[in-house]
């Protein structure tokens, strides 16, 4: 399964039946025109046609649902139901009972239809449907037909050419003019320009009955530029439908606790401070809180980094996005959504992203130099005809033109995107989603990497360290540890292989640990202090510790497992040049022994997610170009500062929003591997401006010389996008020598962190 | 059959046919003194025994389950039998016309055995009588699978197939009484095309109906391809055939063009006849049966659309390269030059999009003979695409022109592709239909395959032989500047070639009757598949279909 | 060649025609899941239950409706 792991798992979890799911479920169904309820579940495991098959044929199956339908390509299952409230809830079962694990998409804008690339893709159908008509019409006039023969045929693309000009030219000008507007130049202003005179000198042509018409170039022109926008539109729509696709980790409501201590759903924000909510086992925590009542335990390594789960009870404030572990928690809300912590970590995200927004992308930086040196010739040109002609007027201005047209920077149009779509495509293949082309150029730059520790470099899921030495208390433990599902018990649990002791009446004690009888003595296993209430405990020993009833206790070192390929990673990285850091929110002997591990001598703990920023500007402001690796709601803001980030796909929801690379598979190597595919891309592209460089080398001295004819225009122009086109394919080829780690290989823990 | 329709359903029936009769009736008594009068007497048979058959059985128990809950397949059933005998009575006179060029005493010294009589026959009969009512059949079975919904009606199915049949019959027998409007694949006269054009219409009517009708929003790429064969068709159909009756008590009529606008006219329907009529309905066939059979999705769906509009859009425009170094202005030809070197590009992408789906099923392929049958149709349909392309450049088809290579690239594409495509699309429909557990014998299968295969090779690899010398002797000129053959040394030559193509037809042929053979008995022998499988889907028909993401 | 009047309008309007149902398919969501429409032929003929009973509930949604 790729898609979606911790919400699969976190529902088959503790959380599965809890009152906030049903009610979230509830909440997602719509009501259509029919009156009839409507509602799209995300099902993950949707692989495969038989898996369509099997899905629709259950739902459909069932008496209160009208009509099912699979989506293969988004992995979601539409279900129209009897009535606007028939419970969904059985739904998302009956898939469960076929191994499906399915939660409800409630954003619109999850399953919106793409309209840009609806739009691109009607503009390219036109345009090819005039391209192909032109060309038709073209052919002939080469080839021959002349007199009023040809003239009609000019007649007929003019036609055809000026609608499908003025509609499928609409992106192209579109952006032409609102980047004039701005004062700047970019790669549309001369493509805008090109096919706009080379339009408006065919009419005048045609008009005259000159033989001179470059309609065919104009259109052909259009579809080849169009066919590079609207993949370059898919490759960046596949990759977002694919993160939206992920798994939603923040609640989108919350149980309210009533004066009379019943339990109601509402949205997060509807919700104002001084509520009471609950939040069962499993739950993430929606909005700042202060405990009321409950003891429970914490996972707060989406929000701080901490990689070690913390006690919690009556009192204690904790924040919006920390996951509750044990225990049935009441607590009082501090703030509304608005001001919440995560609200604040995703403004401070979009303040660290607008910095970003000054990058401007290679190819407009091309067109920046390329668009006056063109249009100064062109008017040089002019000029230079005139004294040559004497005055001449429409001969100047028509090879001035010509110019124009056939240094028409399609080539360089295609060149970049037609690069990122392969590299896309490769990336996908590896298991790594790209949000745009632009992020692969910035991490072709980069020169310094910064991963951040918990959930990133390590797995969050903590490994138990030592074993003791005394068999019965290994049994002993292992009884206890099995019956938790506390994070340090699941590491006890499976890091001791002795049969568990016969316990009877185990309790567990939220935020404390488990208690039980194990062959009649009372044991405990859990927070040392606790122990120490009925075993004796040696003073200073850590957490957890196991002890029977009055006898001496052990304690049990957990350790944080390295994530796996995190070691080739950083030395891959390393052995490119690039220098190494370590950015963690997490205490200092944590990061420091991660650090060690894995030979990182830059360190840095204990940080902020304000902190984490600074130090990334600070080493932007002195020129160096950072990757920051990271995962958290506290790095979600450092991922946006960075020059270029990454995230796995476990990262939080603003995590993987923020990242310009989020990757599916369990190992870190996807790092170093990313990193390649951005090199060679950024080779790829070079080449490609060489070979536009090296044509209009060739094709301005003829432009400019009066020696572009029509036919000569449109096969020089087709000729250089198929050869840069051909170019870019080659990056398809260069992956296959490279490893590529098929990411439906790759087999997922549950990582919390 | 009859006790599918209601009693309303088979009035109707009783009053179409019952008119049509009269209709004959007409055309014998006006045309008493012209061959169109024999054609009304056919026709006048044919309804008079379709009217009895239904009258026959008017007071039958009524259909009394609930005819919704199962597609309809009576008329697909027929279509697959029709589409049988027309195969082995146009590949027999394919034979005929094969063995009397081998041997023209063949003719018997009749008018109506003529070469240029019986030549017609054997090609409308494999293009429309085989071909056609193979298109049609299995277009009725993909469409109302694919729309998972049954067709809308009980009769207008029947009218087109059996319509289209009577057209079929009347072409044939008119070719040997001598009625032709001499163009090539549109011989029959203005009656004849105007009762097609009734036909086409409600066939088209009728798809649409049950694409409007689907349980299933997705319209597969199939249903593209049959659509765009059956509306172009129609166009072309209409528009080559505009003409003038010479009265309305005869046959012959006159072309509302002439010369070469004749010719253009004619060619730009011919060869979009070769591409509606025998690739893109024959392509949707490939693109359901294919995939259905290696249980495997075609390889790239997007490339199958997108090969749509590329043959869809290019196809248009290639007619003239028929018309190569004739009174056609050369920029035409030119430009249908052109066009079709760049049709190879969508039409390798379907070849090759097919033998991709195929990839990784191999073993299915080695151990299936339906299978093979589809892989090597796929197979041929690129070879044949790449030697039209090349055929189209002018100076090579300044040698082929007039020569038996054209025949040779007409049958590698026509029985390499078309037949061997239908004939796979049978053997994996036939048990599915009539709800059979396999074929007959899948060793008649496999001798079929190895017939038709042998039988192309031979025959293909003849003509191009044959073609090849020909062209080079009649532009072989000696020291004197004149032609060092002459035409009858060049007929010579061609002997053992013809002898040998007349082989390998001899060959498919038979595999064409083991093919009939093995149906029926499929039919009649083979126990019944214990679950009845196919229905229709559930949603209901009231509601529009959902698109996916909504 | 007089013959082009005809031939093309007639194929202009052909193109024109192919043009609008390539959008009118676009519009109808022809293309929102190709790779699951792909397969779907695959596995459309195992369903007597589920057809059985939604056809009669076709027949009650129709009556009901009219
Ligand atoms: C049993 C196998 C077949 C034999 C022996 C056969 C034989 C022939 C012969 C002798 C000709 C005349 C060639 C000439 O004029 O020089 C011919 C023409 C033709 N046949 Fe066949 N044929 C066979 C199968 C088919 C099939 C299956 C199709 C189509 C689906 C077909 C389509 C045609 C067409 C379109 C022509 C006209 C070619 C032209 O005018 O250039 N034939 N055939
Ligand atoms: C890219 C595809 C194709 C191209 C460019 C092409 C081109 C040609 C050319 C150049 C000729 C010879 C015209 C002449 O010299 O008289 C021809 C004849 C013919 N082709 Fe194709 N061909 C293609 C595919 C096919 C296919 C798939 C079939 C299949 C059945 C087919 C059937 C025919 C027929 C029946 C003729 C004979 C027409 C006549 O009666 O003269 N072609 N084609």
């Amino acid at each position: 399964m790729v898609f979606g792991h911790s919400a699969a798992e976190e529902r088959s979890g503790t959380a599965a039946g809890s009152p906030l799911n049903l009610a979230q479920s509830r909440a997602a169904v719509r009501v259509d025109d029919n009156g009839r309820g409507r509602c799209i579940l995300s099902v993950p495991g949707i692989k495969c046609g038989a898996c369509v098959a099997k899905v629709e044929r259950a739902l459909n199956a069932r008496d209160d649902v009208v009509y099912a339908r699979a989506n293969l390509t988004l992995h979601q299952a539409t279900i129209v139901l009897e009535g606007p409230d028939t419970d969904p809830m059985p739904m998302i079962q009956t898939l469960a009972a076929l191994g499906y694990a399915a939660t409800p998409v409630q954003s619109g804008a999850d399953t919106a239809p793409d309209p840009t690339g609806k739009g691109l893709l009607r503009a390219l159908a036109v345009a090819g449907f005039g391209a192909m008509n032109i060309m038709l019409l073209s052919v002939g006039v080469w080839s021959g037909a002349d007199g009023q023969t040809r003239e009609t045929f000019h007649l007929v693309s003019a036609l055809i050419a000026v609608p499908v000009v003025l509609y499928a030219g609409q992106p192209f000008f579109r952006s032409a003019v609102s980047a004039l507007r701005r004062r700047q130049l970019n790669m549309d202003v001369p493509i805008a320009l090109a096919v706009a005179l080379a339009l408006v000198l065919s009419l005048f042509e045609t008009v005259q009955g000159g033989d001179h018409v470059f309609f065919d170039a104009a259109v052909t022109l259009l579809f080849f530029l169009l066919t590079g926008r609207y993949f370059d539109h898919l490759m960046r729509e596949r990759a977002r439908s694919a993160v939206s696709g992920l798994a939603k980790l923040s609640p989108r409501g919350a149980m309210l606790r009533d004066e009379d201590g019943s339990l109601t759903y509402a949205l997060l924000e509807s919700i104002t401070p001084g509520m009471t909510l609950s939040i069962a086992p499993g739950e993430r925590v929606p909005l700042d809180l202060e405990i009321l009542s409950g003891n429970s335990d914490l996972d707060r390594s989406l929000v701080t980094g901490e990689s070690m789960a913390v006690a919690i009870g009556p009192g204690d404030m904790i924040e919006a996005g920390a996951l509750n572990l044990t225990g049935v928690i009441d607590g009082r809300v501090l703030r509304s959504s608005d001001d919440s912590f995560l609200a604040q970590m995703i403004r401070m995200q979009s303040n660290a992203e607008a910095g970003r927004a000054n990058y401007v992308r290679i190819a407009d930086r091309a067109a920046r130099l390329y668009a006056p040196v063109v249009h100064l010739l062109a008017l040089i040109t002019f000029i230079g005809w005139m004294l040559v002609t004497g005055g001449d007027w429409q001969t100047s201005l028509f090879i001035a033109i010509s110019v124009l047209i056939i240094t028409c920077p399609c080539a360089l149009g295609l060149a970049v995107p037609v690069a990122h779509v392969v590299a896309a495509g490769r990336l996908m293949r590896m298991g790594v989603l790209m949000k745009d082309g632009a992020a692969l150029e910035r991490m072709a730059e980069i020169d310094h990497v910064v991963f951040d520790k918990t959930g990133t470099l390590t797995t969050g899921t903590p490994r138990l360290g030592n074993i003791p030495d005394d068999p019965v208390m290994r049994s002993g433990a292992k009884a206890l540890a099995v019956r938790s599902g506390h994070p340090a018990a699941r590491a006890i649990a499976s890091g001791l292989h002795d049969n568990p002791s016969d316990v009877t009446c185990h309790t567990e004690v939220p935020g404390f640990g488990v208690e039980g009888l194990i062959e009649g003595r009372r044991a405990r296993l859990g927070r040392a202090e606790w122990v120490a209430e009925i075993a004796d405990v040696a003073a200073g020993a850590g957490s957890p510790a196991f002890g029977f009833e009055h006898c001496p206790s052990v304690s049990f070192d957990l350790a944080e497992t390295l994530r796996d390929g995190a070691i080739e990673a950083v030395t891959d990285m390393k052995n490119a040049g690039f220098s190494v850091a370590l950015l963690s929110g997490d205490m200092e002997d944590r990061a420091k022994a991660v650090a060690t591990a894995l030979g990182i001598d830059d360190i840095h703990y204990g940080a902020t997610p304000a902190d984490k920023i600074d130090i990334l500007r600070t080493g932007l402001r002195g020129g160096h170009r950072p990757l920051m690796v990271g995962d958290g709601l506290n790095d979600a803001a450092a991922l946006a500062a960075a020059h270029v980030s990454m995230a796995p796909s476990t990262a939080s929801d603003a995590g993987r929003t923020a990242a310009d690379f989020v990757f599916l598979r369990d190992t870190l190597d996807a790092v170093p591997d990313t990193w390649k595919v951005a090199r060679d891309t950024a080779r790829i592209v070079r080449q490609n401006f060489a070979l536009a460089i090296a044509y209009n080398c060739i094709a301005i001295p003829l432009a400019v010389a009066g020696l572009v004819t029509p036919l000569i225009a449109a096969l020089a122009m087709s000729g250089s996008s198929i050869i840069v086109i051909g170019n870019a394919l080659r990056l398809n080829k260069a992956g296959a020598r490279t490893r590529e780690k098929p990411a439906s290989h790759v087999k997922r823990k549950e990582t919390p962190a | 059959m009859m006790s599918n329709l209601t009693g309303a359903e088979r009035t109707k029936a009783m009053i179409i046919t019952g008119f049509g009769a009269m209709v004959g009736l007409l055309m014998a008594i006006v045309g008493h003194d012209d061959p169109m009068g024999a054609h009304g007497w056919i026709t006048l048979l044919f309804f008079g025994v379709l009217f009895f058959v239904v009258g026959n059985a008017f007071y039958d128990p009524e259909p009394t389950e609930d005819r919704a809950a199962l597609y309809y397949d009576d008329p697909t059933k027929v279509g697959i039998i029709l589409a049988l005998l027309w195969a082995v009575v146009g590949m027999s006179m394919g034979v005929w016309v094969a063995s009397q060029l081998a041997w023209p005493d063949l003719r018997f010294d009749a008018a109506w055995s003529s070469f240029g009589r019986l030549r017609p026959v054997h090609t409308s009969g494999v293009i429309f009588g085989f071909g056609g009512n193979a298109l049609i059949a299995t277009s009725y079975h993909i469409m109302q699978r694919t729309s998972r919904a049954r067709m809308p009606d009980q009769i207008s199915p029947w009218f087109v197939l059996l319509g289209f049949n009577l057209f079929c019959i009347l072409a044939a027998s008119g070719y040997i009484m001598g009625i032709t409007q001499s163009k090539e694949y549109a011989e029959p006269e203005w009656y004849a095309d105007l009762w097609l054009v009734v036909v086409w219409v409600v066939y088209f009517i009728l798809y649409m109906r049950t694409l409007a009708r689907r349980n299933e929003p997705h319209i597969y790429v199939a249903n593209w391809y049959y659509l765009s064969f059956i509306l172009v068709v129609a166009i072309l159909h209409i528009v080559n055939n505009l003409a003038l009756p010479a009265s309305l008590t005869g046959a012959k009529s006159y072309s509302l063009f002439s010369g070469v606008q004749d010719a253009m006219t004619q060619w730009w329907y011919g060869h979009n006849a070769v591409a509606f009529f025998l690739t893109t309905g024959f392509l949707g066939m490939l693109y359901y049966f294919l995939p259905k059979r290696a249980e495997r999705p075609i390889y790239s769906y997007r490339l199958s659309i997108l090969s749509f509009w590329g043959i869809v859009f290019f196809y248009i425009w290639v007619g003239s390269h028929h018309l190569h170094y004739t009174a056609l202005p050369y920029w035409v030809q030119t430009l249908g030059m052109t066009f079709s070197i760049m049709l190879l590009v969508p039409s390798w992408a379907s070849a090759g999009n097919a033998l991709m789906t195929l990839n990784g099923a191999w073993h299915k392929v080695r151990d299936d003979a339906t299978l093979r049958f589809m892989m090597v149709a796929a197979v041929f349909y690129g070879l044949s695409t790449f030697e039209g392309s090349f055929m189209a450049i002018r100076p090579v088809n300044g040698l082929s022109h007039y020569t038996d290579w054209t025949i040779g690239h007409v049958h590698s594409g026509a029985m390499g592709w078309v037949a061997m495509i239908t004939f796979g699309s049978i053997y994996a429909l036939v048990p599915v239909l009539w709800r059979r557990e396999t074929m007959y014998s899948w060793k008649a299968v496999e001798w079929h395959f190895w017939l038709a295969l042998t039988g192309t090779v031979i025959y293909v690899f003849a003509m191009w032989n044959s073609g090849i010398i020909q062209g080079l002797m009649w532009r072989t000129y000696n020291e004197a500047g004149t032609l060092r053959y002459s035409f009858v040394d060049s007929l010579v030559a061609m002997h053992p070639y013809y002898i040998a193509r007349a082989f390998g037809g001899l060959l498919f042929l038979t595999g064409a009757c083991i093919c009939l053979w093995n149906v029926v008995m499929t039919i009649r022998r083979v126990p019944l598949l214990a679950p009845a499988l196919d229905y229709p889907t559930s949603s209901e028909a009231m509601e529009p279909a959902v698109p996916a993401a909504e | 060649m007089t013959i082009l009047i005809i031939l093309i309008p007639v194929t202009l309007s052909m193109g024109a025609f192919g043009l609008a149902a390539f959008f009118w398919s676009l519009r109808n969501g022809q293309y929102e899941d190709l790779s699951g429409d792909a397969e779907r032929i695959l596995h459309d003929d195992d369903v007597p239950l589920k057809s059985l009973n939604s056809t009669s509930r076709m027949i009650v949604t129709k009556e009901t409706k009219r």
